[in-house]
């Protein structure tokens, strides 16, 4: 049984349906990489896995149908999202951003997790005390991923995480994802623009255009694929 | 969707159709002074007045987009321009009323500078301090010579006696009311006023419209609306954003003073404590005004008669015998009239179900009845909002949608 | 020096309430972005609740329980069914909303309690006096350099900084007030971490009522009486006070209320051109003022405005 099983995923904003009848599958420990152009449907499609809009279809996770679960139960059942653009709470402090990232744990391990991040991410445990909307953009993107990791999630979900970035810091940035997903096992699936990077860290790819899942395969088939290529990944 | 009728914009099945509506309102205008009983024409009067401060104050809030519930300031400026220059100066009331207007206006437009760097609810809040301010203003001691003042506290009584002014009602003061030594209306003593007071009500609901008319479908009403719906962009497309706020506002200061010195000379009297003059009667005109329909014409027109008929009616509901037995259960238990209670909750279910008030339902229901088919473009003029033509699909930075 | 230190006691008093009618708007910004026109008026309802239960006959202690009870019912239930979905329309829909409360409740007490200043012993009023939290007989006082400061306005200051300190340990050292924090913040991304975006909301308002609820009975105690048109000038008072400190900082509107309350006070005290019917024009020109030099308040953030 796949981690995540997504399959006739309509959705999209009031009369204008960006999604048709979409399907993709996770498997655990899977890197999975969503690629298409501007406008395609990726954050759409992000945004429904997490109950941020209104859908329809099947979205599976672990056997469970979340397709009509609350945002906050998506997340207690494990899926956690990077979401565009950072989204980090700009007036809390670094420490605080984590913190609210742990919201659904119980445990009392929360402490022990933030020391654990900081060490993965040396910049955020200088600037524990600021405010995030100080931060540069790359610090803010290290925050947004720590922060989902936070809950102790088991699906990663990212989106366009390279968006706005160094090519250093993305790279950086792709290296812990990578490093996560070998040592631990979590499974991601993200969206990207920027075919290069991401193809690099993935076990499988997607493209979307318009709503619709139009190729899928391991990185390396769709970069044989010359008119895949051409079209899609622009090399 | 399908319309009984359908007819061209300027044909004459158009005009006739509009002369049969003007036909109706001057009917009622008329019907009301010579054939309804004095408690109607008294209650008409009210409407009237209602009506044009609604007016007035639709013209910034309905179609600029600020709020103001400060407007009885400039009511009760106009109510005491009166009664102050005719109680001790001896002035004839008609000259009141471009004096009043003036004066308001300069407020407005004082008021408006500060207001237009702020923003929707802080200007809310400005305004609400200037209503509560005003009636204090008028009890304050160092302006008593001025105003009659008033003790200061609410709940006094001697404040009725000290502002004294009398217009009208007194044999000796009659006299104002000629126009170079022509009476125009003969002898208006005692009953016979009440029609009186009624003509002068309508004659500034009816100026009142006009110029707002004029004044939304010209060129500067144009940029009104572009201010209201997008203000950045108006900026950008030229619109002197001061200047217009501060036109605007001036404006409807001005009209909202005429029915004050309307009521001012239908009283006889007035005191900080006549209640239009308080932050009751801001929040009256905002009622009035969105009821009806905020952002139309007759909007206002339409709420105010509403709730002079609603409120002359509940009035005296408090006493439990007054209420028509059928409805008892549902006020009888109230201390007070239960007026105010009704036009609360309607207006917080507008709010749901019909946003734009009552003519916003009409305008809604009505095509299917009359539908108005526009000329074809390319002739002048359109009273489109300057931003049509701006408002393209613009994605927002970042996103990949 | 006697009436320069009665002044600033009583401005401190009056400037307590002030600062409690702005923390409840300040939540409630904060939270949601909504200025509630209705802040004074659910605060008085749940006033007159306190009255009632003082005639019939519970002490101020169990009085005062129900009456933050139904304050708190009074702000959850109105973000939940009023604001809430209407909200989704325009924030001119939310602020006629809130004026159309605020009218609601303003009527509704006349319509249970009657128009008159209570108690009354005409309408049959138990108590002589409006309850009072602190003890207010005319003995109740500590001299202090020759001035009178009595019981109640230390109480009232006390109270004031009690509750301002348990919110500031609620916001920053309980889960519930980051979470508020967060929704404040960024509330599409305290969806995202798992919180209930919409039980903060209504708590937040629930709270801000609770708190109004305080400074009406407050008020009321030192007023001595409950009507109709109690807190009229002081929702200005605490709207002054919330746009001086700055619309998002809790701290800065208590900050700010005090103030307003010991200017006001040494003003129309010492400035004898002022007097006390134009104590309301302070406040009126205070917000007018700092509207137009630092709109973000002394101690607000300042929003960039994307177009």
């Amino acid at each position: 049984m796949s981690l995540l099983s997504v399959s006739q995923l309509r959705a999209g904003y009031g009369p204008i349906n960006v999604l048709h009848d979409l399907a993709l599958t996770v498997e655990a420990g899977e890197i999975v990489v969503m690629l298409g152009a501007n406008g395609a449907g990726k954050t759409t499609t992000m945004r429904a896995i997490s109950g941020m809009l209104g859908r329809s279809g099947d979205v599976v996770f672990e056997g469970t149908n979340i397709s009509k679960a609350t945002p906050d139960a998506i997340v207690r059942a494990g899926v956690a999202q990077v979401p565009q653009g950072r989204g980090t709470f700009p007036e809390l402090n670094v420490e605080d951003n984590l913190r609210a990232g742990a919201y659904v744990r119980k445990d009392g391990e929360i402490d022990a997790d933030i020391d654990r991040w900081f060490d993965v991410f040396p910049r955020l445990q200088e600037r524990r005390a600021q405010r995030a909307g100080s931060l540069s953009g790359g610090e803010q993107q290290m925050l947004a991923v720590a922060r989902a990791l936070m809950s102790r999630p088991k699906l990663l979900l990212c989106d366009e995480p390279s968006l706005g970035l160094a090519p250093l810091i993305t790279q950086e940035l792709f290296a812990v994802i990578e490093r996560l997903n070998r040592e631990t096992g979590l499974s991601v699936l993200l969206v990207e623009q920027n075919a290069n990077l991401a193809m690099q860290i993935a076990h499988r790819v997607y493209l979307i255009e318009t709503g619709r899942i139009v190729a899928t395969g391991s990185a390396d088939e769709l970069s044989a694929d010359d008119s895949i290529r051409k079209a899609y990944l622009g090399f | 969707m399908k319309s009984l009728f359908t007819i061209k914009d300027g044909s004459a099945a158009h005009w006739a159709l509009r002369l049969l509506a003007a036909a109706i309102v001057v009917a009622i205008m008329l019907w009301i002074p010579t054939k309804g009983s004095n408690g109607l024409v008294t209650s008409a009067t009210e409407a009237l007045t209602l009506m044009s401060a609604a007016m007035a104050l639709n013209l910034i809030l309905g179609y600029t987009g600020q709020i103001s519930i400060g407007h009885s300031a400039f009511y009760g400026t106009g109510a005491y321009v009166t009664a102050i220059l005719v109680s001790k100066y001896e002035w004839s009331p008609w000259l009141t009323f471009p004096v009043a207007f003036v004066i308001a206006f300069v407020v407005g437009v004082l008021v408006s500078f500060p207001a237009s760097r702020i923003k929707g609810v802080y200007l809310a809040l400005v305004t609400l301090a200037l209503a509560l301010v005003f009636p204090n203003l008028l009890r304050w001691p160092k302006l008593e010579s001025l105003t009659g003042g008033g003790p200061g506290l609410p709940n006094s009584d001697s404040a009725l006696d000290t502002t004294g002014f009398d217009i009208g009602r007194r044999e000796g003061q009659m006299r104002n009311f000629e126009i170079f030594g022509w009476d125009p209306f003969g002898d208006l003593r005692g009953q016979g006023a009440i029609p009186f007071y009624y003509w002068i009500a309508a004659g500034i609901a009816i100026i009142v419209y006009i110029v707002i008319r004029g004044v939304v479908k010209s060129r500067a009403g144009r940029s009104l609306i572009a201010v209201r719906d997008n203000e950045t962009a108006a900026a950008v497309m030229g619109v002197n954003l001061v200047a217009t706020k501060a036109f605007a506002f001036g404006i409807s200061a001005g009209l909202c003073a005429l029915p004050g010195s309307v009521t001012a000379i239908r009283l006889g009297s007035m005191s900080p404590d006549v209640a239009t003059l308080t932050i009751l009667g801001s929040l009256t005109f905002l009622i009035v005004m969105v009821i009806g329909g905020a952002g139309s014409l007759w909007g206002p027109v339409i709420g105010a008669a509403l709730y002079v008929i609603v409120t002359d009616r509940t009035g005296n509901w408090a006493d439990e015998e007054a209420i028509p037995g059928l409805l008892r259960p549902f006020f009888g238990w109230s201390k007070i009239p239960p007026g105010t209670g009704i036009f609360a909750v309607t207006l917080i279910a507008l709010m749901f179900v019909a946003p734009r008030g009552l003519v916003g339902v009409w305008k809604q229901y009505s095509p299917r009845i009359v539908r108005v088919v526009p000329r074809p473009a390319g002739l002048a003029a359109a009273t489109k909002p300057v931003l049509a033509a701006v408002d393209t699909n613009t994605t927002p930075e970042g996103e990949s949608e | 020096m006697a009436l320069f230190l009665q002044r600033l006691v009583d401005g401190l008093s009056s400037g307590s309430v002030y600062a409690l009618i702005a923390l409840g708007l300040v939540i409630i910004y904060r939270g949601t972005g909504h200025l509630n026109f209705a802040q004074g008026e659910m605060a008085l309802f749940s006033a007159y609740v306190v009255y009632q239960m003082g005639e019939w006959g519970l002490p101020i202690g169990f009085a005062l329980m129900i009456g933050l009870a139904v304050g708190f019912v009074i702000g959850a239930v109105a973000e939940v069914g009023l604001v809430r979905p209407v909200s989704k329309k325009s924030p001119f829909a939310v602020f006629i909303v809130t004026i159309g409360l605020f009218q609601l409740l303003n009527w509704l007490a006349g319509a249970i309690w009657g128009d008159q200043v209570l108690p009354n012993s005409g309408v049959g009023s138990e108590q002589q006096q409006y309850p009072s939290l602190f003890p207010d007989a005319p003995e109740d006082f500590v001299k202090v350099f020759g001035a009178a400061i009595r019981y109640q306005s230390i109480g009232v200051f006390g109270l004031t900084m009690v509750i301002t300190g348990l919110l500031f340990l609620l916001f920053n050292k309980t889960k519930f007030g980051l979470a508020m924090r967060a929704v404040a913040s960024n509330t599409e991304s305290a969806k995202l971490v798992g919180i209930r975006v919409n039980t903060v909301l209504m708590v937040s308002w629930g709270l801000a009522a609770a708190i109004g609820t305080i400074g009406g009975v407050v008020f009321a105690g030192i007023n001595n009486s409950v009507s109709l048109g109690l807190m009229f000038t002081v929702f200005i008072y605490g709207s002054a006070a919330a746009t001086l400190g700055g619309f998002d900082s809790p701290g800065g509107a208590v900050i700010a209320g005090l103030m307003i309350g010991v200017i006001e006070g040494m003003a129309a005290g010492y400035i004898g051109f002022i007097g006390q019917e134009m104590k309301l024009a302070v406040a009126f020109i205070v917000i007018l003022v700092v509207l137009m030099v630092k709109p973000s308040g002394l101690f607000g953030t300042a929003k960039v405005e994307r177009v």
